[in-house]
């Protein structure tokens, strides 16, 4: 198996190159075709309200319009007929903005297999990025998993669910032995929370042999959804005497057994688990106090951004949420939050994926920027804070509203310019798609922006789902490092001089990965900036990783590239502890337990529905990272994109945010907030307002020096799909001073700050020599020392 | 007595009346205002609601039974949903046997006006028109599990009896009313 695997692995890096080659001839040989006849292609910022516009966005559509054709038809000749008519319309429909009385159609027939050509390469060049990554044996069951998602993401988002329902009930009555159908629409009901008709569909079509175990596993969803939970256990057993290696269904069945408490008597051994990691002792115990303080939102929730939106010195916190709005939750330091999302305005967001915050107009007050619909499409939206609680959506006056399938978004002053400009991370938009160019809009000074992205070279042909900047070669210019769903991750270095150049291959990064969000952080506080993947692994590895605590072949576990300080990176996640497999979609390094080193909390889940995983805590000390999850108190909460950590109370303690939530409809769940029941040690907190650099201070450098030991931290404009509190929190263990605090601005002014004391939040204004213990008014800030 | 006074301006405040509105039914034969559900009652609940909104379909029992459970309050669905159409809301009204009243907000103006972005988001309301709770139904689990939370109907039941509303508002999940969304091209 190794020599197969090392012979598939070859020939795909073989096959990826001889792809890049075809791609690049054969969209030359287009490009230069459609010049010639003057054909111009759409530049894709405007919704697709009327379908495809060019040629390129037609063959997508229609690719993609084949895929869902023949994801939700049934596999039988029958269906035939149906199936050629809704190709035909999808077909009629992709192509509807061909002028054809105009003579430049006549040059379609040579252009097309062109455009269907270079779709195709890199479709392809995607599927062998995603062999490298997850390798052969587990590869078919990936791609089913994309297809999929993919194929009914739209349907789900245009609320198209009940013409499908309708479908699969009218094969059904007509068909009623289709025990493949049966299932779907089991599937299809659990998607959108029609359970006790799921249970009903699924049990009936699990009397079938060939689907009983998929049926029984989905119908122990449903029966776990209702808190059925010895059904739910009875189900699993189903599915796994069915299939035995239905590893998802052992997850399942290990979920509901918690629930009631231990396995019942009568599940056998060989279908029990117990997650061998998570049980190291822990340095802090958590309580979830998300309905005590009024952040248990429910919802399809994303990014979770953390900032002071109404300048009182307290963190306010906002979740955007894929089936719901952005709820703006208004700090009132007394330990609760109050919901603001209607008097603020901010109400009007639906359907975001990424939240970032940043004062783009340097007037004191934090705006916010959105993004949408992650592997579909939507508009980026800009929040203006007015600065009297209310936001107005400026999004097309500032010239950011563009249409784009996109995960992540960041605030950045990548020119040092003062300026906080602007970073939306892009994918694809279905299956078969090209990639959408990230935008990079660099900040005019009046309000208004320009994507500049490919004229400052950056440019990639991976979907992007997260991403991060951070300064990696300590030369003052923050440079960007992508993680790509599909692919290896990009560093593109800063020059300086307003360019970037791509040196991922240079770094040593050039690894295929699944990947969500990123974070630079310097994990081992030596002062050049690590940078940590978040990984996402299939549920087979994961449920690999809880039984032996340990990767699966293949396995991806979340990685950490240690910075070389020669502008070469090392990964050292396995060796330093790192060693599971989970589907993290989130994270963040921070320092859980005031320790002074940077732990890891890893928010974990999937698309699919039965991806319920836990939070898992990885608490590092200084030489290790242990997993101390369950001993801590993390149950398995659900699915978190937008997993932060702040001290929302100013006393020292980091929470653990957890905007939890699912894809479809019926997956909703509650976000959770675990506090430390105790400060677990001393702190220091600083908070940071730049005036010759941006505000909000994003990308400045803060070293703390207690007890001799250093501690390095970045201001982060924007990470996973939300966005880092501003304030930078150092642990400091049984220490009561720190003897030194030095902060690099953006503008490159140094400063040192002599013997602080622990258990504070400090603030500091750029090129004031005394930090403040409140936060400073606006005339403090501007005025003179 | 208060005199009713709508909030016509854009903020919207627990004790301040919401604004009024006068919109057909479903079923073509009437028009309705807020006034007809308040009327010889202790207030009303007004739920912006869509016939194809999932989450909408969890609460169909709950919404048929209302008049039942609680006949001091006035009840109504306010269909506000961006391109849904009343022959979908009435073949889903037959197909699920919904008796509950509708109401059509078809231009979305009174979604606008009330602050309401998602289906389905509840406001609960006192007699002479004031705010009194606004969200979520629940917290999206069923009655049966441990962790239920019935926001509305703690609501309700505070007020009824003349106490006061441990939790006057919680974030709505559901169905945009509004999206660029519902304008792209069917995928079907």
């Amino acid at each position: 198996m190794n020599v197969l695997n090392t012979v598939v692995a070859l020939s795909s890096k073989l096959a990826q190159a001889g792809l890049v080659m075809t791609e690049t001839v054969l969209s030359a040989a287009q490009g230069t075709l459609e010049q010639a006849i003057g054909m111009e292609a759409d530049p894709g910022k405007l919704p697709p309200i009327s379908g495809p516009r060019d040629l390129d966005h037609a063959t997508s559509e229609l690719a993609n319009r084949t895929l869902r054709i023949i994801h939700f038809s049934p596999r039988d000749w029958a269906a035939i007929p149906a199936v050629l008519k809704d190709w035909l319309r999808a077909a009629r429909f992709s192509f509807d903005f061909v002028d054809w009385k105009n003579p430049q159609s006549l040059a379609l027939p040579l252009i097309a297999p062109l455009s269907l050509a270079t779709l195709g390469t890199q479709s392809g060049l995607r599927g062998l990025a995603t062999l490298d990554a997850i390798g052969l044996p587990r590869y078919l069951e990936f791609i089913k998993f994309c297809v999929q998602i993919f194929a009914e993401f739209p349907v789900y988002v245009g609320l198209e669910y009940e013409a499908v329902i309708e479908r699969q009930q009218t094969w059904l009555a007509a068909h009623p032995n289709d025990a493949a159908t049966r299932t779907e629409l089991g599937r299809t009901l659990v998607k959108v929370g029609r359970f006790e008709e799921a249970r009903e569909e699924l049990e009936k079509a699990a009397q079938n042999s060939d689907v009983r175990s998929t049926a029984m596993h989905e119908a122990g969803l449903t029966y776990y959804s209702s808190s059925a939970f010895s059904e739910a256990a009875r189900a699993g057993c189903a599915a796994l005497e069915a299939n035995p290696e239905n590893e998802p269904a052992r997850h399942w069945l290990w979920l509901a057994s918690e629930r009631l408490g231990g396995y019942p008597a009568q599940v056998p051994a060989e279908f029990r688990m117990k997650p061998k990691g998570g049980w190291q002792k822990p340095t802090v115990h958590y309580e979830e106090i998300s309905a005590a303080c009024g952040l248990d939102k429910t919802s399809g929730a994303r990014g979770i951004a953390v900032f002071d939106y109404n300048n009182d010195g307290f963190l306010d916190v906002v979740v955007v949420a894929a089936h719901a709005g952005i709820t703006l939750y208004r700090n009132n330091g007394d330990g609760t939050f109050t919901d603001v999302s209607v008097e603020s305005g901010l109400y009007r967001s639906t359907n975001g994926f990424g939240v970032s915050a940043g004062d783009y107009n340097n007037d004191g007050f934090v705006d916010l920027c959105v993004c949408r619909m992650g592997f579909y499409g939507g508009d980026c939206e800009l929040w203006r804070n007015n600065g009297d609680g209310t936001f107005t959506d400026v999004s097309q006056e500032s010239g950011v509203s563009s249409w784009a399938p996109s995960f992540s978004v960041s605030w950045v002053d990548y020119d040092c310019d003062g300026l906080l400009d602007l970073f939306v991370a892009t994918n694809i938009g279905g299956l078969f798609d090209r990639k959408t160019p990230n935008r990079l809009f660099h900040n005019n000074g009046d309000g208004t922006f320009t994507n500049v992205a490919q004229d400052v070279g950056i440019t990639s042909r991976w979907p992007t789902i997260g991403h991060s900047w951070g300064d990696y070669d300590n030369d003052g210019y923050p440079d960007l490092f992508l993680s790509n769903a599909i692919g290896p991750p990009e560093l593109y270095r800063n020059n300086g001089d307003g360019t970037f150049t791509n040196v991922t291959d240079l770094a040593n990064l050039n690894h295929p990965n699944m990947a969500f969000g990123a974070q630079w952080c310097d994990i081992d506080d030596d002062g050049w900036l690590d940078v940590i993947q978040y990984s996402w692994s299939i549920h087979e590895n994961v449920v690999y990783s809880m039984r032996t605590g340990e990767t699966p072949p293949y396995g991806n576990p979340t990685r950490i590239y240690r910075n070389n300080r020669d502008g070469t990176f090392t990964e050292i996640g396995r060796e330093i502890g790192i060693k599971e497999c989970w589907g993290s979609m989130s994270g963040n390094a921070a320092d859980l337990n005031n320790d002074g080193h940077l732990d890891i909390a890893l928010g974990n889940g999937g698309a699919l529905m039965d991806r319920v995983e836990p939070v898992v805590l990885l608490e590092n000390d200084g030489r290790k990272f242990r997993n101390v999850t369950f001993a801590a108190g993390l149950p398995p909460v659900g699915k978190s994109h937008g997993l932060n950590c702040a001290d929302l109370f100013n006393d020292g303690r980091l929470s653990i945010l957890v905007g939890a939530g699912g894809n479809y409809p019926g997956d909703l769940m509650t976000s959770a907030v675990f506090c430390p029941v105790a400060r677990p040690g001393n702190y220091l907190s600083v908070h940071l307002t730049g005036t010759a650099s941006n505000r909000s201070a994003l990308g400045a450098r803060l070293k703390l020096v207690a007890g001799g030991k250093e501690q390095h931290r970045v201001v982060n404009g924007g990470s996973n799909f939300g966005c880092l509190p501003p304030d930078q929190h150092f642990g400091m263990a049984n220490l009561l001073h720190a003897e030194l605090l030095e902060v690099w601005w953006p503008s490159g002014l140094k400063q040192r700050f002599a013997d602080l004391s622990a258990n504070q939040k400090v603030w500091i204004t750029e090129g004031q020599s005394q930090w403040k213990v409140a936060k400073p008014t606006r005339d403090e800030i501007l005025g003179q020392d | 007595m208060t005199p009713y006074k709508p909030n016509t301006g854009a903020r919207q405040e627990f004790g301040q009346p919401l604004p009024v509105f006068s919109l057909p039914s479903l079923n073509g034969r009437d028009q309705r205002t807020l006034r007809d559900y308040l009327t010889r009652k202790m207030g009303a609940v007004m739920v912006f609601w869509s016939a194809m909104c999932a989450h909408c379909r969890r609460y169909d029992e709950y919404f048929n039974s209302f008049a039942g459970l609680h006949s001091q309050l006035g009840f109504a669905a306010i269909a506000s949903r961006c391109g849904e159409i009343p022959s979908q809301m009435q073949s889903a009204a037959k197909q699920r046997r919904l008796v509950f009243p509708v109401l059509l907000d078809q231009s979305g103006e009174v979604a606008r006006q009330w602050h309401a972005q998602q289906t389905p988001r509840s406001y609960l309301i006192a007699s002479e028109g004031q705010l009194v709770y606004r969200g979520a139904i629940d917290n999206f689990k069923l009655p049966s599990d441990e962790g239920y939370v019935a926001f509305l109907e703690s609501a309700i039941r505070s007020y009824l009896a003349g106490q006061p509303i441990a939790r006057v508002e919680t974030a709505s999940f559901g169905c945009a009313i509004e999206t660029t969304y519902y304008h792209l091209p069917r995928q079907l």
